[in-house]
């Protein structure tokens, strides 16, 4: 990171938490909808992006999450927040099951599985399945979440619960890129042969980080339901996976920080093109052809970790 | 190349901004999908609005003050929704007309309600939108059981015995299907098939096939007129000559289009059309929006739409005040057989539409919607 | 869901209503699967060359119905030609047009990305899906377009009893013919030899002399023609276009290829027909609403058996 981008980003850093101070509620609430959309993302990056395993039906574990929690919340009066970890555990426990028997599924191939899994859950969560889904209604009279005894209600008070939580995950996946596990993920995305040879158990770690990543976007899913109040299958269509795919990808696969960036960009642009009424999809589609034929990379790429030649030749000496 | 990212997000969030200018106009919102799937919907409701705004403007506003109609895209999405209502409510609307689909509305209601501004909806029908007490609520389109009766009655009085009933899995058609199937259920009619098409397909010959097999009566299709269109096309191409009613949703003119000779003989439900009003306010908006686009307008939601334009003004003006819970409460109290383009308009206490508003109208021959005599 | 109940139909046709039934049903699948198949030969045929998912596909395909109804409107084809000649022509003028539209897309969105990762370009067939849908809703409006009804010949044709429309039989007949042609074309002609090799390995074939280049720009022309030709197709059997239609038979077509055995041309043909059957048979007899997850549970049951589809070779390729 060159010294302008470092002080741009800890320009960002000190703004943000500033933002509902001096934006009117509709930016504020454009500010929600891109933290959601990053956290989503974020997870999906895991799944994608540190593994590379092809997952356009991520919409599917969103859905688990919010349908977890807004069952949980309108049924048994749990507090919403309080279902976060059940909701996380419901929707990785979902992509477990969903995934062991195709994650040995080649890329375009495990593709279309879990498009084909995204569309499953969404025609289940329309027919109302098990007759707890509500059907195309969906479900409505989730409660507003609570923290500490305050009730978070306007855009204003979201955005420090969805950022602070955005927050959070930068701070653990940073880490866990690091980590022994997001090093052997990476390895497996560049070279699945040698990193099995290497005695990486591939089968496992890929698992791990579609549970892990599904669990996440379950979390996140707890969030929109408890921001939205209502819940309906129109709001984890294809189109969301979609998004998702393009947010990961477009920032650079395996980048927090370029992940972050294109969530601004692909949430923020529609509703930046909002003058443009009917013809700004149009505009948004082409933006995003030629951002990516710009940067094919990614708009911000994943940092190869560069060891020094004399670091290691040092180590070698007694 | 990172600088002139910098710079596009720097844009963005200066984009972003444009908030309320204090402007001497009244300023009414327009919630409508304009992309997405139900953008031909969300354009009509637009052209009909930005028209009746253009003719109140010549009579010189409202208020005194010329009105401005200021549109944001829902893209029939509950979470754009959301975003566009915020967004309308820092523009300082008087009042927000839309919008189409029912979670759609229902993604918007609480905002709107909390920044004190009346919405009318236009196509959302299901029931439980006005069943959560907003005071600032209301619809000019009916409700589902409403319809279902009608379409119950309907079925009994021509005398139907054995009924299929399809739906599309939208909550507003599968509302519609239950309502009407529960109906029939205890008026002792037999329902010998309920089930649902997926929308958007082309063929649905194989969904007809297993029909046929049922062997019904009488097809009450609940869904969107694309669909009924490809059925009532596809149904003939089959030679099976089973009647087929629809719901409001089958009320537009592409139906025919779509259908052709095959659209004869198909009953539906719906609100009067404007063109089967003798009101002058109806007639002359009808000459008015064919001389200005040169077509119909391409529903009944649309058409819903423009009323909901009028009722805001009427409220506005009856209230002598651009004050949300004033003209409101004008709506609510005040208002009494306003002279709607599909009738007569009223609102109860939950900001629902007073009145039986259903007619039953047939195709003929030359592809004209005839309204049936009650 | 309540059991539908097989009544008595009229006791003129020999076969009983089940056996009926089920047959109709088969046409019905196989005439959507005909569709799916034609579209998936463009997925197919562009993945086997150079491993991209063209996602705006699908909005060719729509492309076509739309150009489709403008010609036909407005040059009046059948009138001046007839229906046969007519129509003829109008495939070809389609033909023409979407082809030279795949081969814009492909220097515009995909070339610019042939050293880049691969799911780069994926994205960037998303953004161009996006933008040439739009631009269709621009220029036609969000409307409904219908093509004119009085052209085709309305015959029925009475096989063993059941009904089957001239026109379906005719749309299926075309969809084979068209497959086999192109079938033909890569396994005889020496250009097809080109884009097999090109397939197979584009470094070695342009060792070999082949113009990799013209081999894409070809596997761009014919996919894209086909893929129109589709779309016309459904415009003109069932009569009504829309600019977002593309996005449902795109994925259904995908889903199609994968089934078969993605860059393998006789698997899509086999997983078009196969799709549209599964389709219309998990229709007819588990449940109309669950239809397209019928559909997406067999094809991930198939893919656990054979990891890459039906007729899709067997080799762990590099990804």
């Amino acid at each position: 990171m060159n010294r302008l981008t470092l002080s741009v980003v800890a320009l960002v850093v000190a703004v943000l938490p500033f933002a509902p101070l001096f934006l009117n509620t509709y930016q504020v609430d454009v500010l929600n909808s891109i933290g959601l959309y990053a956290l989503l993302a974020l997870s999906l990056n895991l799944i994608l992006g540190e593994a590379g395993l092809f997952d356009m039906g991520h919409a599917a574990f969103y859905a688990m999450g919010a349908y977890t929690a807004a069952i949980l919340n309108t049924h048994y009066q749990i507090p919403i927040l309080w279902t976060l970890p059940l909701s996380g555990l419901a929707a990785g426990a979902f992509a477990l099951l969903v995934a062991r028997p195709v994650i040995h599924l080649r890329g375009d191939y495990l593709m279309i599985v879990t498009i084909g899994v995204g569309e499953i859950v969404r025609i289940a969560l329309v027919n109302d399945v098990f007759g707890i889904t509500g059907g195309a209604n969906g479900i409505f009279g989730i409660s507003r979440p609570k923290l500490f005894g305050w009730v978070i209600r306007r855009p204003e008070e979201f955005f420090y619960l969805i950022w602070g939580f955005v927050a959070l995950t930068i701070f653990l996946f940073l880490r866990l890129k690091q980590s022994r596990f997001g090093r052997a993920l990476n390895y497996l995305r560049e070279d699945e042969v040698a990193a099995e040879g290497s005695g990486i158990d591939t089968d496992a770690y890929k698992l791990a980080a579609f549970g892990l990543g599904a669990a996440w976007a379950g979390m996140a899913g707890t969030l929109f339901a408890a921001k939205m109040t209502i819940i309906s299958p129109e709001s984890f269509s294809f189109w969301e996976s979609v998004m998702l795919f393009m947010i990961v990808i477009l920032g650079g696969a395996g980048s927090v920080l370029g992940v972050l960036l294109a969530a601004f960009l692909v949430i923020g642009l529609p509703e930046l093109f909002r003058e443009l009424a009917g013809a700004r999809m149009l505009v948004f589609g082409l933006v995003m052809m030629v951002m990516m034929v710009v940067r094919p990379q990614g708009l911000w790429p994943a940092q190869t970790p560069r060891i020094s030649l004399a670091a290691l030749t040092g180590a070698r000496k007694p | 190349m990172k600088k002139s990212l910098l710079a596009m997000v720097a844009a963005l969030s200066l984009g972003l901004g444009g908030g309320a200018q204090a402007a001497d106009t009244v300023k009414i919102g327009l919630m409508a999908p304009l992309t997405g799937s139900w953008a031909s919907e969300g354009q009509g409701m637009k052209k009909i609005v930005e028209l009746l705004a253009e003719q109140q403007n010549a009579k010189g506003g409202v208020l005194g003050k010329p009105i401005e109609v200021i549109v944001e895209d829902d893209g029939g999405d509950p979470r754009t929704a959301s975003l566009a209502a915020q967004r309308l409510t820092t523009k300082g609307v008087a009042a927000v007309v839309g919008t189409y689909g029912s979670s759609v509305t229902e993604a918007s209601q609480a905002i709107y309600d909390e920044a004190g501004i009346p919405q009318i909806a236009n196509g959302s029908t299901a029931i439980r939108l006005t069943e959560k007490g907003y005071q600032k609520f209301f619809r000019t389109a009916p409700r589902d059981d409403e319809q279902g009766r009608m379409a119950a009655q309907t079925i009994e009085k021509l005398g139907f015995k054995k009924v299929a009933i399809l739906h599309d899995s939208t909550s507003y058609a599968k509302g519609l299907a239950d309502e009407a199937n529960a109906l029939l259920k205890k008026k002792g009619v037999e329902v010998v098939f309920f089930d649902a098409l997926t929308p958007k397909e082309s063929d649905y010959t194989a969904i007809l096939t297993k029909l046929k097999g049922a062997n019904p009566d009488v097809v009450l299709f609940t869904g969107y007129y694309p669909e009924a269109g490809l059925l009532l096309k596809q149904k003939k191409g089959m030679n099976w000559n089973v009647p087929f009613i629809g719901g409001d949703a089958t009320n537009n003119a592409d139906l025919v289009k779509i259908a052709g000779k095959a659209a004869e003989g198909f009953y539906f439900l719906s609100p009067p059309q404007p063109q089967d009003l003798d009101t002058p306010d109806a007639k002359a908006f009808l000459a008015d929006y064919q001389k200005k686009y040169n077509e119909l307008p391409p529903s009944i939601w649309a058409v819903l739409a423009g009323d909901g334009f009028r009722v805001a003004v009427a409220g506005i003006e009856g209230a002598k005040s651009a004050d949300g819970a004033k003209s409101a409460g004008y709506l609510h109290k005040d208002l009494k057989n306003f002279p709607g383009l599909s009738g007569s308009i009223a609102f109860d206490a939950k900001g629902d539409r007073e009145g039986e508003v259903y007619r039953l109208y047939k195709v003929d021959a030359d592809g004209n919607f005839v309204m049936q005599k009650k | 869901m309540p059991a539908s109940g097989i009544s008595p139909i009229s006791p003129i046709h020999s076969a009983s209503p089940l056996v009926e039934e089920f047959l109709q049903q088969l046409t019905n699948g196989l005439a959507v699967g005909g569709i799916y198949a034609l579209i998936a030969l463009g997925y197919t045929m562009v993945y086997g060359v150079l491993k991209l998912i063209n996602f705006a596909h699908g909005d060719l395909f729509t492309y076509g119905a739309y150009l489709g109804l403008t010609l036909l409107t407005s040059l009046a084809l059948t009138d001046r030609l007839g229906f046969a000649l007519g129509v003829l022509v109008l495939v070809l003028m389609v033909m023409g047009l979407v082809a030279v539209l795949g081969a814009i897309l492909e220097r515009a969105a995909y070339r610019p990305l042939r050293e880049s990762p691969r799911l780069s370009a994926v994205v960037s067939a998303l953004g161009a899906s996006i933008f040439l849908q739009n631009t269709l809703m621009l220029i036609y409006g969000a409307r409904f377009q219908v093509y004119p009804d009085d052209i085709l010949p309305t015959a029925t044709l009475n096989v063993l009893g059941l009904y089957v429309p001239l026109m379906r039989v005719l749309i299926v007949l075309a969809s084979v013919g068209m497959m086999v042609a192109l079938y033909l074309f890569i396994q005889k002609t020496r250009i097809g030899a080109a884009i097999r090799a090109a397939a197979i390995d584009q470094g070695a074939a342009r060792l070999m002399g082949i113009d990799v280049n013209r081999v894409i720009l070809l596997v761009f022309l014919l996919g894209p023609a086909l893929g129109g030709v589709a779309g016309l197709m459904v415009g003109l059997y069932y009569g009504q276009v829309n600019f977002t239609m593309g996005w449902v038979y795109g994925m259904k077509a995908f889903t199609a290829a994968i089934l078969g055995g993605i860059g393998n041309i006789p698997g899509a043909m086999v997983g078009g027909l196969l799709l549209g059957v599964i389709e219309a048979l998990g229709a007819a007899y588990v449940s109309i609403a669950w239809k397209d997850a019928i559909a997406f549970v067999v094809l991930i049951l198939i893919l656990i058996v054979r990891p890459t589809g039906l007729l899709g070779e067997r080799v762990a390729d590099k990804i």
